[in-house]
């Protein structure tokens, strides 16, 4: 299970992330939602180990993460929000990288990869540069690099972001299928309706502090709300978007 | 509106003038104090130049002396703007196009192509115009009243200085353009980009190579001889000399062929670039929005041989990769290879006078040791560029290895990529040139002194390569020349040590065991820094904070900062 206690980070005088606390537990897909600069991606890089926490603890399976980082890290996958990759290198040649960088067996991650680059349908380009894929084909890689190493922890940031519709319905199922095979999955997303069919229950996070924490069947009843999106609406989104979008469409037109 | 655009763009063409991801510029740090430090070594040039038109006395010197003297500096102040303004095209090599990004941003916008096309080419004129002036500020203060020729004046003398040194650079920034033009209209774009980085090396090479093996050429007799012709006929830095001195006033005969050839050369270079460029401009323009997103596999091979530990072949390999594929790094790896080639070949070709009491070839002796410091201190330096700065969070995330595995890592690239070429090309050289015995005794030296030169080059280092952010103007330019200057000094007095030991079995002995020590040593020290306890991977490079603290903090007190300190670190 990944727990976090108390959780805050602070850039100078801005709290990105404050005193968060929520536990996503193994055979579930936790969501983990919120508006543009809540913190959420703060957050995930707090978990990954990529950026340290002003104060708190974030614990795996009851260990604090930082006192065995190592070990912690060879049972995270992560697929950050934005796909900064080594544009230089080809698709085959980066997840050999990452293989080797994650000391795996070099045969076995040879099978690995190139039965990923196949399901994925990267293996006609698998030795083309980076640099020439489209957005989905840069995803799939990033997602190849987080399960090459059949990982217990899976942190997914923005893990559709470019993705066909057919490689985003595959990607949906896995998703599933690795929960229903006992792994921790903590999933952000802006797409609500993804989120609602994939996770089992949500975290909404809005300026930096949590604002529900619960199951999405329980937040429906709670709050009398037929959808995730009017619970987040209401919970997280502050402004009048009719008004908004009126006021925008005035002022191009003066 | 037009008028406005080209201000704008002028302005953010000019900026860019320079590859500024050659520095990094994903990195935090100051831009502007690396190139300010670039416009103050030429500044330093120019000034110490300057400093030499004080001293110079032209009544200590006979006619013809004086004639050959002042020759020798005219020629000295043109190649040297020709060496410069050729680095400078390198440097701006790309930026002279306009690249994806320039395409994809401006073309939705209402600019016509023309005012992109004038807004580049200005922008160019005027960072040419900028080196130019930086390069002989001083010197171009002073010494035209030196070029003086009888009976002529002082102004136009400073004038033909001035009208030399901009035609020469233009010339060569020209030359550099039109060949580039040429190229992006022969070939299909796709073929363009590969070979353009081809093109640049050679170039590079080119320049570096040319500046320092051109002849010295400045007496009347040595510009009639035949056997001079060849070279004086090739090499545009007469033609300049040629030309200044018919701008002055002082037109020698001897000149009056290669004065013919800077013309000639300044028209086509000129005409021939205008049209070259401005067709390729429009064309690019059109073919860059054309380009296909998706790149078809290439068929090449793409194994690489494992380097040790699964941790160790993928940073090697990563090395390899990035070093091989990013112009970029090519390019700075190019310059300390540069230095080294045009040493070697500077020796080979001037041999010297031979010792007849030393059996093997000091200049050989000295150039594989030199060349084998360049390229390692050069390697390391390329090492601290980042390649997509933003991409090194895999090398964090993946981090599941111990510091001291890393560090071992770490140190492998710079014996692959920076030891062992130099010694397998030396090996090859001196096996075919020597008598076996005496090239393998050398290269025993020569590997030892590769490995102290690397393990003193590591003792710092805590980078996994091109993944550590950069910081601009950190390192002090002049401190690093005066530095090469005295480590230049050291070989050539190691390398007359060495002849001798080679002579010697005992010394010779005695030689090897030393160096071996150091090499021990070296490693010792490299590998106990790295493996200091606060050691960790480096992947951000920290600015030094603007107040030191010096902690003279009384016994027992725990000073506010070390306990909060200690506070973040419990929690």
């Amino acid at each position: 299970m990944l727990e976090l206690r108390s959780v805050s980070k602070c850039f100078s005088s801005i709290t990105a992330v404050d005193n968060v606390s929520f536990s996503a537990r193994p055979g579930e897909v936790t969501g983990y939602l919120g508006p543009n600069g809540s913190g959420k991606s703060t957050t995930m890089k707090m978990i990954t180990g990529l950026i340290e926490m002003t104060s708190g603890e974030i614990l795996f399976e009851g260990q604090r993460i930082q006192n065995d980082l190592i070990g912690y890290k060879q049972r995270m996958g992560y697929v950050p929000e934005e796909p900064h990759l080594y544009a230089h290198l080809s698709g085959q040649e980066y997840l050999i990288m990452v293989g080797q960088l994650r000391g795996l067996d070099a045969k076995t991650t040879a099978r690995c990869i190139d039965g990923l680059l196949r399901l994925f349908l990267l293996h006609g380009d698998r030795h083309a540069p980076i640099s020439a894929y489209s957005k989905g084909m840069r995803q799939k890689i990033l997602l190849s690099a987080a399960l090459l190493h059949n990982p217990d922890l899976l942190l997914l940031d923005e893990p559709f972001s470019g993705l066909d519709v057919g490689s985003a319905l595959v990607l949906r199922s896995l998703i599933q299928e690795l929960a229903a095979r006992g792994k921790v999955v903590l999933f952000s997303s802006h797409e609500l309706e993804t989120v609602e069919r994939v996770c089992s229950r949500v975290v909404i996070l809005h300026r930096g502090k949590i604002v529900a924490d619960d199951s999405i069947a329980h937040l429906r009843t709670l709050m009398e709300l037929p959808t995730l999106e009017s619970i987040f609406s209401q919970l997280a989104v502050e402004q009048d978007t009719a008004a908004i979008s009126r006021e925008i469409a005035d002022l191009i037109r003066a | 509106m037009t008028k406005l655009q080209f201000r704008v763009l002028y302005r953010q063409f000019l900026f860019r003038m320079v590859d500024l991801e050659l520095l990094s510029a994903s990195a935090q740090g100051d831009i502007s104090k690396l190139l300010g430090q670039f416009a103050g070594l030429l500044v330093f040039f120019s000034f110490a130049c300057s400093f030499g038109s004080l001293i110079f006395d032209r009544g200590k010197l006979s006619p013809p002396k004086l004639q050959s003297a002042l020759w020798g500096m005219e020629h000295f102040f043109i190649s040297t703007t020709l060496l410069v303004v050729g680095l400078f095209s390198v440097l701006s090599w790309d930026s002279t196009f306009p690249d994806r990004r320039d395409v994809l941003v401006l073309a939705p916008l209402p600019i016509r192509a023309r005012t992109l096309f004038l807004a580049k080419i200005t922008a160019a004129a005027s960072a040419l115009s900028l080196t130019v002036v930086a390069m002989h500020c001083f010197a171009g203060l002073g010494w035209p009243f030196h070029f003086i020729p009888k009976g002529g004046n002082a102004l136009r003398s400073l004038a033909a200085y001035w009208i030399t040194m901009f035609a020469a650079g233009a010339f060569n920034f020209c030359c550099v353009l039109g060949v580039q033009g040429l190229a992006a209209q022969l070939l299909p774009r796709r073929y363009f980009l590969r070979l353009s980085a081809f093109l640049q090396m050679a170039a590079f090479c080119w320049f570096v190579s040319s500046y320092l093996l051109e002849p010295s050429i400045v007496t009347p007799s040595a510009f009639a001889a035949p056997q001079n012709q060849r070279a004086l006929e090739w090499l545009p830095s007469y033609w300049f000399l040629g030309f200044l001195n018919q701008l002055n006033g002082s037109m020698h005969p001897a000149f009056t062929a290669l004065t013919r050839r800077a013309w000639i050369g300044l028209a086509v270079a000129f005409s021939g670039t205008a049209v070259a460029y401005a067709l390729s401009y429009f064309r690019t323009l059109k073919k860059i929005v054309e380009e296909p997103d998706i790149v078809a596999g290439s068929g090449g091979v793409h194994w690489l041989p494992g380097f040790g530990n699964s941790l160790e072949t993928g940073v090697v390999q990563f090395s390899i990769r990035t070093l091989a594929r990013s112009r970029q790094h090519r390019v700075m790896l190019a310059f300390f290879l540069g230095l080294g080639f045009a040493l070697l070949v500077f020796v080979l070709k001037n041999p010297g006078p031979k010792d007849a009491s030393l059996r093997a070839e000091l200049p050989l002796l000295f150039t594989t040791v030199a060349v084998m410091c360049i390229t390692v201190v050069g390697t390391r330096v390329v090492f601290s560029m980042p390649i997509s700065l933003r991409a090194n969070w895999i090398f964090r995330v993946t981090q599941v290895s111990s510091v001291r595995e890393y560090m071992a890592a770490i140190r492998r690239p710079l014996f692959v990529l920076g030891v062992a070429p130099v010694w397998i090309v030396s090996a090859a050289l001196l096996f075919s040139m020597w008598p076996w015995q005496l090239a393998a005794d050398h290269l025993v030296v020569l590997g030892l002194l590769g490995a102290i030169v690397a393990y003193v080059c590591l003792a710092a280092f805590r980078k996994i390569p091109f993944t550590c952010s950069y910081l601009p103007g950190k390192s002090y330019l002049h401190m690093a020349f005066m530095t090469a200057m005295f480590l230049m000094l050291f070989i050539v007095r190691g390398v007359v040590l060495e002849s001798q030991a080679l002579q010697n079995s005992t010394l010779y002995a005695i030689m090897v065991a030393v160096l071996a020590v150091a090499a021990l040593a070296a490693r010792w020290w490299a590998v106990s820094r790295a493996n200091e306890e606060d050691a960790v991977v480096q992947f951000e490079e920290v600015q030094a904070p603007i107040l030191q603290t010096l902690g003279l903090n009384r016994d027992g007190v725990v000073t506010t900062e070390a306990a909060s300190a200690h506070n973040s670190h419990a929690c």
